[in-house]
């Protein structure tokens, strides 16, 4: 197999594909991901090695021979350890990892992995290769799994596109259409072309019904997914909008500092990534501060996440503690001057994050539960969206929960209501108004936590959410929690319905904030406006 | 009293000049114009870096004709206006022999006439849009033709047939993916196997290809399911000029959507080693880069290149730089080269004077770099070596192919025409 003829590697390389060795597979794969050594001893011809197991000190790894599959020893009888750095791969070129990859597409049809087993289908179907119809006709008859037989239909139905007989043809574009296929569009597409060219009308109509048949497939699949992405958007804007209604809404103190709220959750949520895995150093005003690891692995580790949701939550809600203690409970009855100390204290907080974890931002990396997809019909469903929807609906009835139905909730709405009242009849508003603004940052910090796993953790991560917050705020109407429900979910909605039809982001951004302005003219006061006999309102 | 505190004054001053006069004999001021606060600072502040050791580097072995290397470092700070009028202050009141700067091209499009009205000279280090040749300015960067046509002519060697283009949007990649259009047409590559839409003015013609995002964007749900549409139909590849930290998003929703390199790499334009440092590199495995420069080129010029490099930053005590986890790049490399080569020139002209060195420049000087042998051209472009890669978890790239001595090409739109 070494030889050194190109073309008659390819050659050698294409017949191993009747062969039943399970040495093929992982010989193949290393040689393609240059892991296939050449090791020349200091007499003798040179052998081809593999290395395996875990790197000592040296990086040195033991290596066995691939054509007997014995461990190099060296004169002595000791095995060898080799550096694969020091060892020059064995070469290859595109137009034999082009054969290789044949030959492993061909054995990965009858892979026990799902993923491989569809993931080869379709490279087979798309090479349109009518020498590979046999393998999968085979497949079929034996296939149990219902998306890999749908696959296994459409990459027939794909080939038989070739097929030089009419009625072939015509049963082949049949099933594509039945199929919704949208991967064979372009091949329908082209099938299409071909048959106007020769003037094959009846291929070309059929073809065209199973083009339209896929674009109305498509349609609906847009309009699903438009919706799906909506509600996610719209639950982003709902969650870190919950906790600036509550501070913003109820307590009437235009919080700038709430998007650095929000940038504390995220970077707990680091910390507590940091500190399941390898640890973390950070330098604190002058001091180092040393975080140890525990080092988890596996499932303990991907539940970090879990473990840095209410840690999120305590750690945004501290400080929001700290900052209505110290500054805002003086500035409850001037809300511009709380405008500008808090935007002071923002900028406060978003240097502290600088000082501390560097202006770069940092990774945090997903969980794999929050990585995949769930796709129904083609319609794809993140699971970290469809989490973040979920838990969305999760703060809401907590929020609800609350407010309506705890003591403290009672408390919380009477001094919202009218603080001095609530003060003449023996409430300590002071207390209240605390725990009220440690709850609107708490959510802020829980906010973070999700932000973390689909965008950009940085000092600056708050800037990027304060104007949707107030946006969302003084659409919903404030002072009313369900008016911040209704906005966000609207705003949502109507921004990703935009950049559906435009298929322009930034032009669908802009007529959202148009839409915006007009609707605030004609209701100043929002969605929803809350009533009071107060006079200053 | 007055008197002996005037004298003092004066003798001060007297001896004040003479120090510095004495300076001036055995040293020349060179300009380091960079943004070193403000957005840019993340990457620019590298350049600033690598700028300073190779000073020192050059420092060491003698200088410059005789002549110490003092360098005059400004900062830009993200801010084009400002990159204008530090630009003035270098070239009228610094009197700076020759300006290392600039990364954006907004910022080299605002001090370009300054360059032009002082007769200055300026090294142009990162990879830019072309569609300009200014006698003031030097470009060691990437042309278009040194970046994203050999990452094409590579994407097609491998079979793939659908192109996505997707960027930021600003000039570089609004005019790359222009051209990049033009060049899919002239291979063949049929118009509706390139995704991401098109813009027309009101003849027909095509004024903007791709999918633009601004900077910062962070919902890319839709484009994502777009993609996914669109890669649906077999061989796609997608050639992404999205800058910075949108790629975090990005790739993010990209996992998401079950999209993965074996499906529809993508080939990025815009991340280079030292950009892994903000960027989760761990889920970018397998995706493509494309330079004129990586850190794991094997040669002994880059291990020396390298290893002097962090040597240097061990022991320098210029405040602020970072000295734990740095990389090296191709900006970076393109700027020590930039260096050399104008030491070359200097040399060769045996003068500072900018028309003698612009002179000595175009008349084709080479250099062997830490990327491999570089040489100027006389349209103010350098020829290198273009490498494709593959990124590792590491944040380093495993080199897939070299395209050798690629000419650097400013003009390139409206030269492939398709057959």
């Amino acid at each position: 197999m070494l030889a050194s003829d190109d073309a008659r590697k390819i050659q050698l390389v294409a017949s191993l594909a009747g062969e039943s060795d399970n040495a093929i597979e992982p010989l193949l794969k290393a040689w393609r991901e240059d892991a296939l050594y050449l090791y020349e001893p200091t007499e003798g011809a040179r052998v081809p090695v593999l290395l395996v197991g875990e790197k000592d000190d040296n990086d040195g790894r033991a290596a066995v021979r691939v054509d007997t599959g014995a461990s190099l020893v060296d004169a002595d009888g000791k095995s060898l350890r080799l550096v694969a750095a020091d060892l020059d791969a064995v070469e290859h070129t595109s137009a034999l990892r082009r054969a290789m990859k044949g030959v492993l597409d061909l054995l990965d049809v009858a892979s026990p992995d799902r993923k491989k087993r569809l993931q080869a289908i379709q490279t087979i179907g798309f090479s349109q290769d009518a020498e590979k119809l046999p393998a999968l006709q085979k497949r079929l008859d034996m296939e149990n799994d219902a998306a890999v037989k749908r696959s296994l239909r459409e990459a027939i139905a794909v080939t038989r596109l070739k097929d030089p007989a009419a009625n072939v043809k015509l049963s082949a574009l049949k099933e594509l259409q039945e199929l919704h296929s949208l991967s064979s569009y372009d091949l329908i597409r082209n099938a299409m072309r071909d048959a106007e060219t020769v003037g094959d009308k009846q291929t070309a109509a059929a073809a065209k019904l199973a083009l339209s048949a896929i674009d109305k497939h498509k349609s609906t699949i847009n309009f699903f997914g438009t919706l799906f992405r909506g509600l996610s958007l719209g639950s982003i804007l709902l969650i870190v909008a919950i906790g600036l209604a509550i501070t913003f809404g109820l307590m009437g103190v235009i919080n700038m500092a709430h998007g650095e709220m929000i940038a504390v959750g995220a970077y707990t949520t680091y910390l507590v990534e940091n500190v399941f895995g390898a640890g973390i150093t950070i330098p604190f005003f002058g001091f180092s501060l040393s975080i140890p690891g525990i080092h988890a692995s596996g499932v303990f580790y991907q539940s970090y996440f879990l473990f840095a949701l209410p840690l999120s939550f305590l750690a945004a809600a501290l400080v929001g503690i700290g900052l209505e203690r110290s500054i805002i409970r003086f500035l409850y009855r001037r809300p511009l001057e709380s405008l500008l100390a808090t935007w002071g204290v923002s900028l406060l907080l978003q240097q502290g994050l600088k000082l501390m974890f560097g202006s770069n931002n940092v990774q945090v990396s997903s969980p794999s539960y929050l990585s995949g997809n769930w796709t129904v019909n083609d319609i794809i469903f993140g699971w970290n969206r469809v989490f973040v929807i979920g838990f969305a609906g999760l703060i809401v009835f907590g929020v609800w929960l609350i407010l309506t139905k705890t003591p403290l909730g009672l408390l919380i709405r009477s001094v919202m209501q009218n603080r001095n009242m609530a003060s003449c009849m023996g409430v300590r508003t002071e207390r209240v108004n605390m725990l009220t603004f440690g709850l609107g940052s708490g959510l802020a910090g829980l906010a973070g936590a999700f932000i973390s796993q689909i965008g950009n953790v940085g000092p600056s991560l708050g800037q990027n959410y304060i104007v949707d917050c107030f946006m969302t705020v003084v659409v919903g109407g404030v002072g009313n929690l369900a008016g911040t429900i209704y906005s966000a979910i609207g705003i949502g909605l109507v921004d990703q319905s935009l950049q559906q039809i435009l298929l322009n982001p930034v032009l669908g951004k802009i007529l959202v904030l148009v839409a915006i302005i007009l609707f605030l003219q004609w209701r100043p006061s929002g969605l929803f406006v809350t009533r009071s006999r107060n006079l200053d309102d | 009293m007055l008197k002996v505190n005037q004298l003092v004054t004066v003798g001060a001053l007297a001896l004040g000049s003479m120090v510095a006069s004495a300076k001036a004999a055995d040293t020349v001021k060179v300009g380091v114009l960079h943004s070193l606060s403000g957005t840019m600072a993340i990457s620019e502040t590298s350049l600033r870096d690598v700028l300073l050791f190779t000073f020192d580097e050059i420092n060491a072995k003698g200088g410059v004709l005789g002549k110490k290397i003092e360098p005059v470092v400004v900062d830009g700070a993200s801010n084009w206006p400002l990159f204008a009028e530090k630009a003035k202050q270098l070239l009228e009141e610094d009197k700076v022999a020759v300006t290392f700067g600039c990364w954006t091209s907004v910022s080299r499009k605002s001090v370009l006439p300054v360059y032009e009205k002082n007769n200055g000279l300026l090294f142009y280090p990162v990879q830019y849009e072309g569609q300009e040749e200014s006698q003031n300015v030097f470009y060691t960067a990437e042309a278009v033709n040194q970046q994203a046509t050999p990452a094409i002519d590579y994407l097609l060697e491998q079979g793939y047939t659908k192109f996505y283009l997707i960027g930021t949007d600003y000039v570089y990649p609004q005019t790359t993916n222009l051209v990049l259009l033009e060049y899919l047409l002239s291979k063949k590559v049929p118009i509706e196997n390139i995704g991401g839409g098109f813009k027309k003015d009101d003849s027909g013609k095509i004024i903007s290809a791709g999918k633009y995002t601004p900077f910062g964007h962070t919902d890319y749900q839709q484009i994502i399911s777009e993609i996914k549409q669109f890669a649906a139909g077999g061989k796609t590849a997608i050639v992404s000029t999205l800058n910075g930290d949108t790629n975090v998003p990005f790739f993010k929703e990209y996992a998401a959507a079950g999209l993965t390199a074996e499906i529809a790499p993508v080939v990025s334009f815009s991340i280079s080693e030292d950009e892994f440092r903000g960027l989760p590199a761990k889920q970018l495995v397998g995706q493509l880069g494309c330079w004129t420069y990586f850190q794991s080129i094997k040669s002994d010029a880059n291990k020396e290149f390298v290893k002097n490099f962090k040597k240097w930053l061990k022991e320098t005590k210029v405040p602020g730089i970072v000295k734990e986890g740095r990389v090296t790049c191709s900006p970076m490399v393109l700027s020590y080269n930039g260096v050399y080569l104008w030491k070359a020139a200097v040399e060769k002209a045996g003068t500072f004077d900018v028309d003698a060195v612009r002179a000595a420049l175009k008349s084709g000087l080479s250099f062997d770099g830490p990327g491999g042998k570089v040489t100027t051209q006389s349209n103010m472009h350098l020829t290198k070596n273009v490498f494709i890669g593959e990124t590792k978890a590491d944040g380093q790239f495993k080199i897939l192919k070299e395209f050798k001595d690629v000419y650097g090409e400013p003009w390139l739109l409206g030269k492939f025409k398709a057959q």
